[in-house]
């Protein structure tokens, strides 16, 4: 049972699923939101894209900008604009209103461009692959894997080095301190929200090629995403990444299992709920949320 | 009649109960001490929310090393809490009859004894009101009604006056007093009103940083120099 | 913890009327509210408006289960329609092994989902807030695949029930005798939701609810009341599933049988949204939410609009539940009802 052409095709899966995953972690620590209108987000960049190219006679890497600053500005806007609003209420509370954000967007979405059509993003590099180990690798899913780790590095190196980057880690760690210490939290939360629309975009259109086109599809990206982000505890970027990795890696080996193959979408949830329980959440009964 | 061992308690670095000894005999005792001095902490080990890293404590001889919280209550240990706890969409009488339930040992004790609280606090009218409705005097004395259900043996109130203004202060005064008497509990006040303290309490234990600084009969401690130096000295 | 469920700043509570002490016995409002939407339903409605009514009351009953959970505990759990197919599941595994009377098959749905709901509860009893959303969610997600493995009983061999591709010898489950009639089904599921609903108030009312509301409110304080945490929340989490594994078990006798696509972590996520649009603070809330749930797809549906236009009303629904409405429809609507009593009995009076 040779699975290494399934572990290369995992490598593409994961690197969207470690995208995505590092957005929301990114989104969650700053602002304690988890952003269930990711996978929306990026569907609305990948039809944007298609829609330019396709329809509008727009060179495609433009598209792509395009669809990518609409998720941004469309999650800018969010945090800017109602995230302040909720701020106050509880992570359910406040993560369930992305959720109605999301039926908004999908709802849009799957009205004008209609569900169920087989439809992808094309992107030049897929005709080409390398060949590693006698296996083929598809040039787009190392790109996938390229951009999930050069915007995770990008990302760390923006917590770690800048000064908002301080601001936010700092934000995470105690939010009404932050605020007392002077920290605009708004701006920084506003921020967070921008890089978490960016990834949203850029993963959307990844994942548009690598699978299919297709609203429903694409907005549901963020139940494995939040797998993935789980795996990492919801905290570490560097466990999100990896989480992601592990998670898209999992679902795509199991495909080549052909006892469970079936199973292989339950993959990212039952390793994210066996680390729940084994691990634990790292709260506890008397933590704080 | 409780009793206290040794008591230490750490979280990390911080100490807020260190080798902490002490027994409380009067019928009802103070507890005081500026902010942060480890009362309510001594409240949460002898709630069991707490577990010390050293030391025992002890209820009319039964040490609750190692009880639940709700085992310490059937025992017969109660306690309120700084915010009080009344539940806003429950009545005056569910409120109290919700402890009553696990605590009496059959449902028509448990309405007997739901009723008698309430009318010593004086809700008896109120009875049917929503805990929303019920105004702060009101909702600490519900807090109080519930430590009178079930046989209690000793009751930890954690400032039971905060909040409240001079006339309802009386009046709490007056209810607190007749409790040994009424249902045969011991009290522990903690409070930062030191006319409360001396009228009610005939013998207090002073902490400060998880110390004991004094203990013994309530006017003799707050006279003490090295009390008062305590207080005042660290604001 | 969380407070979405509370009322606004209305003068009166809500909760204790729509049928309080104020103006009618609870029980009496139940009854009549109940008796005649359902009856109304069952006079005016036809083939497929009286089967998507239907579909509408189990999705009461598995709201009723997903409102205890949030309302009482403030727990979210976002995998209420898998465990809806899960007791349809074992309902139609163990009609087609014993054909047992119909009662018997709807208890063996709601005892297998409540089970089942259990097993996942309990590591979960745990967790709270986000987490526990997130682990019911993935079991929503674990659930669908399974599901889609395994799909449903259709009277076939083995544990499974499967027929293979011939499809010739799928067996539908029987509706009982006394209910056959898609007018009939309808009043029995309609008698059933009634039931539940007083199985729900009467758990509120009493020990259970009195437990439930110190949990929530402090577990600590709970804990020192003398309540057993992991008792009462496990008994919530059993009767949350058991009213899931109900729903299931009636779907199932509607369709005589159930399909795999019909059971995603989505439908569970609209379960918990259509919680939060009925509210959670009184039994019209879940009542009217599932109705409401059904209601708005079908009319799509029947007006040729594509489906994904509901998920775009529910999505604003939900936005105006979360910044204007928390208390949700069932909320609002009692509240106007004493509002409008309080009125009524000011002129009566002066």
């Amino acid at each position: 049972m040779n699975l290494l052409p399934f572990v290369a095709s995992g490598i593409g899966l994961g690197g969207i699923y470690a995208l995505a995953s590092v957005g929301l972690v990114i989104l969650y620590r700053a602002s304690g939101t988890l952003n269930f209108a990711f996978g929306a987000f990026g569907a609305l960049s990948a039809f944007l894209a298609w829609d330019l190219s396709n329809n509008g006679g727009v060179p495609p890497p433009i598209a792509w900008l395009f669809g990518i600053a609409a998720s941004t500005g469309l999650a800018y806007a969010y945090g800017r604009i109602v995230a302040p609003r909720m701020a106050h209420r509880d992570r359910v509370v406040r993560a369930v209103a992305t959720l109605g954000l999301a039926l908004i967007i999908l709802g849009a979405l799957a009205w004008y461009y209609g569900v169920g059509i087989a439809r992808r993003i094309p992107l030049p590099t897929d005709r080409d692959f390398i060949v590693l180990f006698g296996v083929r690798i598809s040039a787009t899913r190392l790109v996938a894997l390229g951009i999930a780790l050069l915007m995770a590095v990008g990302v760390g190196l923006l917590l770690s080095r800048t000064r908002i980057g301080l601001a936010m880690r700092a934000l995470a760690s105690d939010r009404k301190i932050s605020a007392t210490i002077g920290i605009q939290v708004t701006r920084i939360d506003s921020f967070a929200w921008l890089v978490n629309g960016a990834f949203a975009g850029i993963a959307g259109i990844l994942l548009a090629n690598l699978n299919r086109l297709d609203p429903p599809f694409l907005t549901f990206l963020v139940i494995p995403a939040i797998a993935s982000a789980i795996l990492g505890r919801l905290s570490s970027l560097p466990g999100a990444f990896i989480g992601g990795m592990a998670a898209g890696m999992i679902e795509a080996v199991l495909t080549g299992v052909p006892e469970v193959s079936h199973f292989r979408s339950a993959g990212p949830y039952v390793a994210a709920l066996l680390f729940l329980t084994v691990v634990g959440t790292g709260q506890g009964v008397g933590a704080r949320e | 009649m409780i009793r206290i061992e040794s008591l230490t308690v750490q979280f990390g670095g911080v100490r807020p109960l260190d080798a902490l000894e002490g027994e409380f005999k009067a019928p009802i005792c103070g507890l005081i001490g500026p902010n942060g001095a480890g009362k309510t902490t001594l409240l949460n080990v002898l709630s069991g929310f707490v577990r010390p890293v050293k030391g025992t404590t002890y209820l009319d001889g039964v040490a609750l090393t190692g009880l639940s919280p709700a085992r310490r209550t059937a025992l017969g240990l109660r306690r309120t809490f700084q915010q009080e706890q009344v539940v806003d969409e429950l009545t005056a009488d569910e409120n109290v009859q919700a402890i009553a339930d696990h605590i009496c040992p059959n449902r028509h004790d448990a309405h007997n004894e739901v009723k008698s609280a309430l009318s010593f606090i004086g809700l008896a009218g109120r009875a049917n009101v929503l805990g929303r409705q019920l105004n702060l005097f009101e909702r600490r004395l519900i807090e109080i009604g519930k430590t009178l259900v079930g046989r209690p043996k000793a009751i930890l109130l954690d400032e039971p006056g905060a909040g409240l203004n001079d006339s309802e202060t009386d009046k709490l005064r007056s209810l607190l007093k007749e409790i040994p008497g009424r249902f045969g509990a011991q009290l522990v006040l903690i409070d930062h009103d030191a006319d409360l303290i001396a009228s009610l309490c005939i013998e207090t234990m002073v902490l400060d940083f998880g110390k004991l600084l004094a203990f013994g009969p309530t006017r003799t401690v707050l006279d003490a120099p090295i009390v008062r130096q305590a207080y005042l000295g660290t604001g | 913890m969380t407070e979405l469920g509370k009322t606004g700043a209305y003068p009166v509570a809500v909760g204790t009327s729509l049928g309080g002490a104020l103006f009618i016995p609870r029980n009496v409002a139940i009854v009549v509210v109940v008796s005649a939407v359902t009856a109304l339903i069952a006079l005016t409605a036809g083939g497929f408006w009286l089967s998507n009514f239907t579909q509408a009351y189990c999705i009461v009953l598995a709201l009723l289960g997903c409102a205890l959970l949030y309302g009482q505990l403030g727990l979210v759990s976002l995998c209420q329609w898998a465990l809806v197919g899960a007791g349809g599941w074992v309902a139609l595994r163990v009609y087609h092994s014993f054909h047992p009377p119909f009662v018997v098959t709807i208890l063996a749905g709601g005892v297998g989902a409540s089970v089942i709901g259990m097993l996942w509860g309990l590591p979960a009893l745990r967790m709270r807030g986000l987490y526990l959303a997130l682990v019911t969610l993935m079991l929503a997600g674990a659930f669908q695949v399974l599901i889609s493995v395994t799909s449903f009983p259709v009277g076939g061999p083995g544990f499974l029930g499967q027929v293979g591709m011939s499809g010739n010898d799928r067996v539908m489950m029987a509706r009982p005798i006394f209910a056959s009639s898609d007018t009939a089904y309808f009043l029995f599921v309609g008698f059933m939701v009634m039931l539940a609903i007083f199985l729900v108030e009467t758990h509120r009312r009493s020990k259970p609810g009195r437990a439930w509301a110190l949990i929530r409110k402090n577990e600590q304080m709970a804990m020192a009341s003398g309540v057993h945490i992991v008792f009462y929340k496990a008994w919530a989490f059993a009767l949350s599933g058991f009213l899931a594994g109900v729903a299931g078990a009636l779907m199932a006798g509607l369709f005589g049988q159930l399909d795999d696509s019909a059971f995603a972590p989505t439908d569970s996520i609209t379960i918990f949204i259509g919680t939060l649009l009925g509210g959670t603070g009184v039994w019209l809330g879940p009542f009217l939410g599932g109705i409401l749930t059904r209601f708005i797809p079908a009319l799509l549906i029947d007006y040729n609009v594509n489906s994904y236009v509901g998920l775009l009303f529910f999505g604003m629904a939900l936005t105006h539940a979360l910044t204007q409405a928390p208390e949700g429809l069932g909320g609002q609507l009692t509240a106007l009802a004493e509002r409008l009593y309080e009125k009524f009995k000011r002129r009566r009076t002066s």
